[in-house]
């Protein structure tokens, strides 16, 4: 039997795993699932056609699935295994397409993930990210507190976005970005390295970057990316960054 | 003012004292103390191992003691203990430590936390500071006394807040901010923020003796005028036999520069700071130093 706080308020059609918990206050929706393990905390709201997958916890005051602004019909929003939303976080619905977020992500306080957004995995969002669906944030993605991400953004697997920083646009993968509008500063060697990145690595992306960006402008020149991309033994982080961000696909650049 | 219907959850073994009032919809956990006098609105969560102490005004939707955002946080039941006559504003979170910063997060007495302000695991707020709105503080965090930080300030980890200093809206503190000093920038893209002058406001608050404030006021203008040069200027002032609150300044920055990326603080990093020695509760300090690390 999952175990529910007399003084929350569970919907008949939720399905809760037996050894989900809900604490005083919190509302879990007709339509919300909750997979094993998962704590609702006092206060949370689970609301929407909502889908919580084994462990998460959505601290006390947070919402996930709120329908988004002028919504007639609640929205979808999937999460993954062993997430964690921190108190007055908000995770928004999506009506076409649906919020999808991955798993063992951190999304703390008082961030807001808007309807539509795709989030992949091992994420850390500090404290008030804002990130506006829909928009995709790939894996192993940390933002400093108050970064905000433009809707219709791509954010790059193991980037960093500093405090203040604001996103319009593309994030290659492995950088570190910083500014309002935003700069790519270098490459996000901390995280690289606790994510088990050799040296070697490291130091190919951090020629490239160097080459690419120069911490001046935000877009690369064209012939320089066309030049990296046709040596035949580009580091293939380097060749992943270039192709995933800054070549578009069409002939010559593999899929 | 009697609310018949009041809905709240309070645990049979929290300590809440008979004339605090609770207001709807709070929750309250077992192990928090509540002082006399504190007044918690609606929808406060109090969990963790929380202490209260008298006369504070805790708004709506505030959530204190919370688990720590830190991920080397091992679940061990450290404390947050918030002092008397605090304002706490709407959604304020306060957590409590962790086991590598000392076990405690602590508020002083006299504070005012303006709306979603985060004070997170092993900080310590001493007393009168004043934290605008959506003001954040990260871990091992020091607010010293009559600091003034402005709306969507930020504080980066191990940082000080130096006495009566105050930081500008939305600056990123990412140093120690020597007290009686204006810290932030003119232009946040292009400059990190730096001492930007005396804080008047500041140096009126602490009301210093005449010839104190004298001496305090030409230790700031000599030590930031150039601040590549600040570990001579420290020296030539100590040498000059400067006394009180201008010593109390030099001695600051003189801790800064030895620290990592001028934040002193960083030098604790997981060991039980002094802080934490000085306000942790006896009985708690000598628990934690039987059991195994």
């Amino acid at each position: 039997m999952p175990q529910i706080s007399q003084r929350a308020v569970v919907e008949p059609g939720a399905r809760l795993a037996d050894d989900a918990q809900v604490g005083p206050f919190a509302y879990v929706g007709p339509e919300a699932v909750l997979g094993p393990g998962c704590i609702i905390d006092a206060g949370a709201s689970v609301m929407g056609r909502t889908t919580l997958g084994a462990k998460c916890r959505v601290f006390p005051l947070a919402a996930v699935g709120a329908a988004p602004p002028g919504a007639d019909r609640p929205g979808q929003c999937i999460l993954g295994q062993a997430n964690t939303v921190r108190e007055h976080a908000t995770v928004y619905a999506g009506a076409d397409p649906p919020t999808r977020i991955g798993n063992d992500n951190l999304i703390m306080i008082g961030c807001l993930i808007g309807p539509g957004a795709t989030v992949g995995d091992h994420g850390i969002f500090t404290n008030y990210t804002q990130i506006n669906g829909p928009s995709v944030i790939e894996d192993y993605v940390r933002t400093s507190a108050f970064a905000t991400v433009a809707a219709g953004s791509r954010v790059g697997a193991y980037s960093f976005l500093a405090g203040y920083t604001s996103i319009n646009g593309a994030v290659p993968p492995f950088a570190m970005v910083q500014g309002c509008p935003s700069r790519v500063r270098g490459v996000n060697t901390e995280n690289l390295r606790r994510c088990g990145f050799g040296d070697d690595d490291i130091r190919a992306l951090r020629d490239a970057f160097r080459q690419l960006f120069n911490g001046s402008t935000g877009q690369p020149d064209d012939r320089l990316v066309r030049k990296l991309l046709a040596q035949k033994e580009l580091n293939h982080h380097v060749r992943r960054m270039l192709e995933s961000t800054y070549a578009p696909p069409g002939p010559g650049v593999s899929p | 003012m009697t609310h018949l219907a009041v809905v709240r959850e309070i645990s049979p073994s929290a300590q809440v004292a008979p004339d605090a009032e609770i207001g709807p919809f709070c929750c309250i956990g077992p192990k928090v103390t509540i002082g006399p006098g504190t007044v918690l609105r609606r929808r406060v969560c109090v969990e963790g191992h929380a202490i209260i102490g008298s006369l504070n005004v805790i708004e709506e939707g505030c959530v204190l003691g919370a688990a720590p955002q830190d991920l080397k946080y091992g679940g061990r039941p450290t404390l947050l203990i918030i002092g008397h006559r605090n304002y706490l504003g709407p959604r304020v979170t306060a957590h409590i430590g962790t086991e590598n910063g000392g076990y405690l997060t602590r508020i002083g007495d006299d504070n005012a936390l303006l709306d979603g302000c985060h004070i997170a695991h092993d900080c310590y707020i001493d007393n009168h500071a004043r934290l605008g709105r959506q003001v954040l503080l990260a871990g091992h965090v020091l607010v010293q006394t009559g600091a003034v930080m402005e709306d969507q300030s930020a504080a980066h980890h191990f940082t000080t807040i130096g006495r009566h200093a105050r930081v500008l809206a939305r600056t990123p503190v990412r140093r120690d901010v020597p007290p009686y000093t204006v810290f932030g920038s003119e232009d946040y893209e292009n400059q990190p923020p730096a001492v930007q002058g005396a804080h008047e406001e500041g140096i009126r608050a602490a009301a210093l003796s005449a010839a104190e404030e004298k001496e305090l006021r030409q230790a700031l203008r000599e030590l930031f005028d150039d601040e590549e040069a600040l570990q001579t200027k420290i020296e030539q002032l100590v040498n000059l036999g400067v006394e009180g609150q201008a010593l109390e300044l030099c001695q600051f920055c003189q801790r800064s520069l030895q620290g990592v990326y001028g934040r002193y603080h960083e030098l604790f990093r997981g060991k039980m700071p002094p802080q934490a020695e000085k306000y942790l509760p006896a009985e708690i300090l000598a628990a934690i130093r039987r059991q195994p690390a």
